[in-house]
């Protein structure tokens, strides 16, 4: 892992495309502003962490499980 | 089979769930990053069965015994809402649905929609920015 030492208001580039701007820090946390292309997406990782794990589970599901489960289910509108 | 191609032919699929399906391309959605955790599936059939309705599946055609359950986020949320980028008019909204967390909840990712594109048959997985919108959204009632 490359390691840099950035000041409040400095940036980091990445690629042509990419540029990590330090914002402001204190209190145990840094804000950074990143700049990048629409088809780079650009999240927190526990997010994107979060989101596979329910993925894997939701393939995981099986025709009957959900069958059963239906009635149960409160949504507002049942077409 | 894994790659990175659309599907532009008729294919005969065998689901280990719903037997031989005949899938013409005009109903295989191409999503270029496929799901979250999942990037290397890239077409897709959404299935329609009245046994689970309105919840629908989303088939891989490259492997077939994988299916994401889907429900409209508009059923679990009427006020529902994506970036304005969005043509609710070409794109049809799901958000994919799991109920193997083992308490018996079944729940809804508001955070990540997928997001159908009927006008090109492309799509995405979509994080929303917003932190108005959970990951597990829980949809059943367990009392």
């Amino acid at each position: 892992m490359l390691l840099l030492s950035r000041k409040k208001g400095e940036i980091i580039t990445i690629g042509k495309s990419v540029q990590i701007e330090i914002i402001d820090y204190g209190r145990g946390s840094v804000t950074i502003g990143v700049t990048a292309p629409k088809n780079i997406p650009v999240h927190r990782k526990e997010v994107f962490d979060a989101i596979v794990k329910q993925n894997q589970q939701a393939v995981a599901t099986n025709v009957s499980a959900l069958k059963k489960v239906l009635t149960s289910v409160q949504l507002e509108d049942r077409k | 089979m894994s790659n990175l191609t659309r599907i532009t032919e008729n294919i005969t699929i065998q689901s280990p769930d719903f037997g031989e399906l005949e899938v013409s391309p005009g109903n295989i959605f191409y999503l270029e990053n496929g799901l979250l955790g999942f990037e290397n599936l890239n077409n897709f059939v959404l299935i329609t069965d009245d046994d689970i309705a309105p919840f629908k599946w989303l088939m891989s055609i490259e492997e077939p015994s994988i299916i994401f359950p889907l429900v409209s986020p508009f059923l679990i949320m009427s006020d529902y809402k994506v970036g304005k980028e969005i043509d609710l008019e070409k794109n049809v909204l799901f958000v994919v649905v799991t109920l193997n967390d083992g308490k018996g909840n079944v729940s809804a990712n508001l955070k990540a929609p997928v997001i159908l594109n009927s006008d090109d048959l492309t799509g995405e997985q979509r994080i929303l920015i917003t932190d108005k919108y959970n990951v597990n959204h829980i949809i059943n009632n367990t009392k």
